[in-house]
Parts: C-alpha cells; sequence; structure tokens
C-alpha cells in the first residue's frame, strides 16, 4: 500500500512534468551547480570495490559552498535507470524545490533532468542527498553514495580556525540480518569515512597549535555512530548546522542518521592518530581516518575514551520560563511486527503512511510536538524545511538548542518547538531508511 | 534370546543425544564474549519399560519411561561466526535417583554473514561420553550441518546430522543418519508456533526397517519474550515401534552479555 502510494507520485510527477521540464531546462543558462546522478564502481580500499550510485562520479557528491541570501540553481540529471530525487536537507526552501516526492516536488525520470531553484538559507552546515524509495532493495535510496555536503555561509563568519574539515560518514553493502529488538535491521559489510577505509584515505595532516574545525555528517542510511579522536577532545559548537547555545567539551560524539555536528580541536598532542568510530568492529569495517602532525611519523595510534552516553541536554541552555505554544499536537511512534524475517513497519499515532494523519499548520503558529516512542528503537527524527527547537526530553526542559534531526530515544519522550514559517506541505519522518520506507512518516499542510 | 537382543541391538542407530537435548539448531552462533545458559527439560511420559525383575531395559540401559532428563548447556561464543558449547547429562527416575549420564562439547562455526549466504548455514560436530547403564554405545561423535531460513513469518531449518560411535554395539554399523527439521510461524513479535521433527534411521549404508527406525513429531511453542532469553516449549509424539511415545520437553535459555557496555553507549553495539 506505501509503495503504491508512492508510485502515484512517481508517476503523476512523470505525467506532468518529467518529460516537458527535459525539453524545458536544457535550453535555460547553465546552472550554478550541475549534479549527474550515475552508477559508480567506488574503490573503498585496496581491493574493495563497491557498486553504487552517486553524484559526479565521486563519494560524496561535489561540496556546495554558497552565501546565505543568494540564489542559486542546480541541475540534476538523472544517468541511471530509476526514478530519483535529490533533497536538500535543512534549508527553508518550497516543497517543490525541496525534492521530497511525498511534498510535491517532482521525481527526476530515468535519463532525465531538473532544474532546482532556490534560496539557500539559513547558514550553517546542511546537506543534500537522495531521497528515493529502498523499500527492501538495499542498493538504492540512502544505501547508496548519493549524498553530499551543502555549507551555506553567513554574511559574517568568525572563521575562528587554522583548517576547516568536512568529514562524511557512511556506511557500504546492506544486507538484512536479525537484530536485538527480533526484527530484521540493516547491518553492513563497511564503513567509511569520506568514502575511504581506515588507513586508506589521504590522512588529515596538521600541525601544533592549529585549531581545527571538522564538519561531520553521518549520511548513513540507517546507523548511528560514534566518533573520537584519539589524544585529544571535541569542542562541539554546531548541532545539524546551528549554533549551539552551549559549547561543551567531550571525549567522542554521536551522530545518528542525517545528524551533522560541527566539532573544534585544538591540536595539542603531536602525534600520528587516529580519528574514528570509537567501537572496534566498525573502526575494523573501515571507519577511521588518520590525523598526521607536521614531521611525525609512525602507525596511527588509537586511544579509546572513556564509555560515553551521549546527552543533548549539555549543550542546550536550562529553560528557565516554559513559553507555552500555540498547539500542541502529540505522536505516538509504535512498530509493527512482520515476523522475524522482515523489517518493522512503522506507525505515528497509529498509522502508517501514507495512512498516517495530515497535520494542518496555520502560518505564524507556535507548535510542539510531543513525541512519545513506545518502541525498542532509537528514531532520528526529521522534518523538513523548518528548523525545530528541542524543549524537553524525558521531561527534562531546555532551550536553544535547534536542530532538523534528533534522536527520540527508546521508550522515551522528547518534545520540539517551531514556527510554521514555511509555508508548503512539510514532511516529517524518521531518518533510517529502513524506517521511513515502511511507514514511519507524515505530512503538515499549511491551510 | 541373547541372539535375539543382539541382533536388535546391531539394527539399532546409534542416538547419542537420546532424550536429553531435542532441538532443532538454528544456524545462528552465540556472540564473542556472551555465554548462553540453557537448561533442557525432557519428561518421557510413555517410554521404554525395564525387563520383568530388572532395573534395565532389554538393551540394558535405564528405561526412559517416566524418565526425567534435565540437561545443563552452556555455549560461549567466541567470534562473530564461531561458539563452542558444553553439555551435563542427567537423569532422574523414580527408583533410580538423580544421575550424572554423561557430557559432551560441541564446537561450531557458520558461514559469517559477509558471505550474504541465502540461507543461513553452520556446521556443528559434537563429541563426547555417556555411561554404558544409559547408552550401550558410550563414546560418540555427530556431525551436524545445519541450514535455516526466515523469510518474514516462516522460519525453516533442517539439520541432517551423521553420527558415529566409537564404542559400543554401533560401532559396525558406521555411520548414522539422524535428521532433524522444524518450521515455524510467528503468530506475533512474542509467540511462534511450529513443528519439530526428530528422526534416525539407521545406518547410512543401510536403512533400518520402518519399525527400527525412530521418528517423532514435536508440536512448539516459542516465546521470544527478550533478545536475553530462549523459551522453547512442545510435545512429541513418537510415530514407530522404537520411538518413545510421549515427550514433554522445554528449553529455558538466558544470555549473558560480559561486555558490561550500557546499551547506546560509545562502546556498545546494542
Amino acid at each position: 500500500m506505501r509503495t503504491d502510494r508512492r508510485e502515484f507520485l512517481i508517476g503523476a510527477s512523470f505525467a506532468l512534468l518529467g518529460a516537458a521540464s527535459k525539453r524545458k531546462l536544457w535550453a535555460q543558462t547553465p546552472a550554478d551547480v550541475r549534479l549527474e546522478i550515475a552508477p559508480l564502481k567506488l574503490d573503498i580500499a585496496p581491493g574493495k570495490v563497491i557498486h553504487t550510485v552517486a553524484y559526479n562520479g565521486g563519494v560524496p557528491g561535489p561540496l556546495i559552498r554558497w552565501p546565505e541570501g543568494k540564489p542559486i540553481t542546480i541541475d540534476v540529471v538523472n544517468n541511471t535507470d530509476v526514478p530519483e530525487i535529490v533533497h536538500w536537507h535543512g534549508l527553508w526552501i518550497p516543497s517543490d524545490q525541496d525534492g521530497a516526492a511525498e511534498e510535491g516536488s517532482p521525481m527526476i525520470v530515468a535519463g532525465g533532468q531538473r532544474r532546482y531553484s532556490f534560496t539557500p538559507r539559513p547558514a550553517g552546515f546542511r546537506w543534500y542527498h537522495t531521497h528515493a524509495f529502498a523499500g527492501h532493495d538495499l542498493k538504492r535510496g540512502g544505501y547508496t553514495g548519493q549524498f553530499g555536503c551543502f555549507y551555506i555561509e553567513a554574511k559574517q563568519e568568525p572563521g575562528a580556525y587554522d583548517q576547516e574539515i568536512f568529514l562524511t560518514l557512511h556506511d557500504w553493502n546492506a544486507y538484512m540480518g536479525g537484530s536485538g529488538d527480533a526484527s530484521m535491521d540493516a547491518f553492513y559489510d563497511y564503513a567509511t569515512i569520506n568514502a575511504r577505509m581506515l588507513g586508506h584515505g589521504d590522512p588529515v595532516k596538521v600541525r601544533e597549535g592549529q585549531r581545527l574545525l571538522f564538519h561531520v555528517l553521518n549520511a548513513s542510511a540507517t546507523a548511528t555512530h560514534w566518533l573520537a579522536l584519539a589524544g585529544h577532545e571535541f569542542t562541539v559548537v554546531a548541532m545539524d548546522g546551528n549554533d549551539v547555545p552551549r559549547q561543551a567539551k567531550v571525549s567522542a560524539v554521536r551522530l545518528a542518521a542525517a545528524e551533522r555536528i560541527d566539532l573544534l580541536v585544538e591540536m595539542n598532542r603531536p602525534g600520528v592518530w587516529v580519528l574514528g568510530e570509537t567501537r572496534s568492529d566498525f573502526r575494523r569495517a573501515g571507519m577511521g581516518i588518520v590525523v598526521e602532525y607536521a614531521n611525525q611519523r609512525g602507525e596511527p595510534k588509537w586511544i579509546g575514551p572513556p564509555e560515553t552516553l551521549w546527552d543533548y541536554t549539555l549543550f542546550a541552555k536550562q529553560a528557565l520560563v516554559a513559553v507555552e505554544p500555540d498547539e500542541r499536537i502529540p505522536l505516538l511512534f509504535a512498530s509493527k511486527f512482520h515476523g522475524h524475517g522482515d523489517f518493522d513497519y512503522w506507525t505515528i499515532n497509529g498509522k502508517s503512511y501514507p495512512k498516517t494523519d495530515s497535520i494542518s499548520l496555520r502560518e505564524g503558529k507556535h507548535y510542539r510536538l510531543a513525541m512519545r516512542n513506545k518502541s525498542s528503537d532509537d528514531h532520528p527524527i526529521h522534518l523538513h524545511r523548518h528548523t525545530f527547537e528541542v524543549t524537553s526530553l524525558d521531561g527534562k526542559p531546555l532551550s536553544g538548542l535547534r536542530k532538523d534531526v534528533v534522536v527520540v530515544k527508546a521508550n522515551s519522550n522528547a518534545e520540539i518547538d517551531f514556527v510554521a514559517g514555511n509555508p508548503g506541505a512539510t514532511l516529517f519522518h524518521c531518518h533510517q531508511q529502513s524506517h521511513m520506507d515502511f511507514g514511519f512518516m507524515m505530512l503538515f499542510r499549511y491551510v | 534370546m541373547i541372539l535375539l537382543v543382539l541382533g536388535f541391538l546391531a539394527l539399532r542407530p546409534a542416538k547419542a543425544q537420546d532424550n536429553y537435548e531435542i532441538q532443532v539448531y538454528g544456524s545462528d552462533t552465540v556472540a564473542p564474549k556472551t555465554t548462553m545458559l540453557e537448561l533442557h527439560s525432557n519428561f518421557t511420559a510413555e517410554g521404554s519399560c525395564p525387563e520383568p525383575g530388572s532395573r534395565f531395559t532389554a538393551e540394558g540401559v535405564y528405561p526412559t519411561n517416566h524418565a526425567e532428563h534435565e540437561t545443563v548447556e552452556i555455549t560461549q561464543g567466541v567470534n562473530s561466526w564461531s561458539e563452542v558449547g558444553f553439555y551435563i547429562f542427567t537423569s532422574a527416575r523414580n527408583g533410580d535417583g538423580w544421575q550424572w549420564v554423561g557430557d559432551h562439547i560441541r564446537p561450531r562455526v557458520r558461514a559469517p554473514d559477509s558471505w550474504h549466504w541465502p540461507v543461513g548455514v553452520s556446521l556443528s560436530m559434537e563429541f563426547g561420553y555417556q555411561r554404558a547403564s544409559f547408552s550401550k554405545d558410550t563414546w560418540t561423535m555427530e556431525l551436524r550441518p545445519i541450514i535455516d531460513k526466515q523469510i518474514e513469518r516462516w522460519y525453516f531449518a533442517v539439520n541432517p546430522a551423521l553420527e558415529r560411535s566409537f564404542h559400543g554395539p554401533s560401532v559396525p554399523q558406521g555411520i548414522g543418519f539422524s535428521p532433524s527439521a522444524k518450521f515455524s510461524y510467528d503468530f506475533n513479535k512474542y509467540i511462534s508456533g511450529g513443528l519439530e521433527y526428530y528422526a534416525s534411521y539407521g545406518s547410512i549404508t543401510g536403512v533400518s526397517s520402518l519399525h527400527n527406525q525412530e521418528q517423532q513429531f514435536f508440536p512448539t511453542i516459542d516465546l521470544n519474550v527478550s533478545p536475553n532469553w530462549e523459551i522453547n516449549f512442545g510435545v512429541g509424539i513418537g510415530a514407530t515401534a522404537s520411538t518413545d511415545h510421549l515427550i514433554v520437553k522445554g528449553i529455558l535459555g538466558r544470555r549473558f552479555d560480559w561486555t558490561h557496555h550500557r546499551a547506546g553507549s560509545s562502546d556498545s553495539t546494542q
């Protein structure tokens, strides 16, 4: 049922926009950015080749660095044999440009192309990625290499760092395996940073005394990752591209699928170190990169950080005065068992997409989503086209932490607030591909 | 009479485990740094009886009728594709007390997930001793290939086991064939119901007559209340003259994770 609806949208897109736009766009002036979606044989280490789909023949796709408020045009050419679509994650742009078929953005037919036109905002670390359905085909959608970083430059950036480095985490060769919650989940053979396995990519070269700013994106289709830099601490300065109200030092950071984090590191311990997954299984699978100080040689060293539990509240302010929203929207997340040999299906308030309720929003109103996750999985929840503020976690109020993805932990409650300031259909979903594909989505509509 | 008994024994298949561990194996192995502790409790409601005036059956072993067999199985995960299991077999029967029966050790390997085989495959090799008063074949070995597959709510497993006795009357028969199989259906997340089949056909070079084969069918229930617990319950019906006719079996297993990582932490893969 779920795929039927999506296929209907895809079909409608073809009929209305596909062929026509194909003819029209070629005649236009060259776009600011051009992305070509095509199959790729990706070398992640000697002898390890991933057959995937990517942008412009590389993973990640090209870094798009663009001033806030300056209009941009992006031509996307789909040189695969299936419909595709590109979502501009974290940007406040219109629904038909956002790149989600459910909101009304047209799919790009196989062999076709589409021009996206919008004004990038807000400033900060955003990203772009496919928003295509994968279902049981773990070689499509977010399981592929279709992602890239989109950095929107603020008019005034302090630039208090010596080097700026973008790191993208991804997992490869997904397969269905039995998981601890008695249903199937996606597991992976390999994990990479910037598409190379640990020890097989170019090291990050640094000098003692430098301040490094890492922009880290977890572009995994489903997996959560922990990162640490051996012998160093991170100062968390932004989450999902938005400055945190309270910077804090940590020895390891957690990123769920689609989350981003900006980290400052004082390079004060010369050596050759591993920046990698804190868990040895993932480092063995490849998730790591070498950080090499000038004039330092030798095997990269790993020092595990102390066992850490992630706590968003470290980076938020205490909420002193409770601000009441105009409307509180309760959302209950639950799983629907489909056998120990299948993925779970998912419901929001008892219904799976496309049967989920469509919530009405009025422009300018302040809404609170009161989320209760009664499943045994964590869910990185994403709201399209808006930034929200995390206002409480398991009853603990907080303020100032602005994000577009937040993890609602298993058997927990979380509340997020947003102002309906960007009219148009707005998708809300779990960013785990295997969850959103099996019902964990709903639409907000402005009335 | 003696000749008749000897003749019968020669035709009986070598069955090392009898009613001590009644389980169709799945291909998965216990995770590293994890121990699985299982208790197999099997009560034979209708089984072999002693010869008149004797404590033993015609085969010279303790009877199974109204015997309670308790087996402790301890399995330690070695790495992501192997484990080692150890068994302590015991038997309790009115008048015979509670007795140690024997011990087995069982290393097992499986096709790693990274091979992406369309079915789960593993291979176990079980070797051990049981007292002659419980089995005339005292030293035995079993090679058990395991193939299984879960498709949505359906689960299938087959264990075409080969057995060999190294000391006892079944030595001349060579390798025996003792297959078992299972299918089950997930009624919901927590309850699966199915049917298990256990057989012993005799030697691979000379299949026993149906009368002398062992064939048992167990309607079973599996309760999946937690990833740390394994609960299986079934009632078995013997379909041939050489099989115990009615057995009630239960398996209670508890998994112990020795890594002591907090779920969701930077060190935990849970």
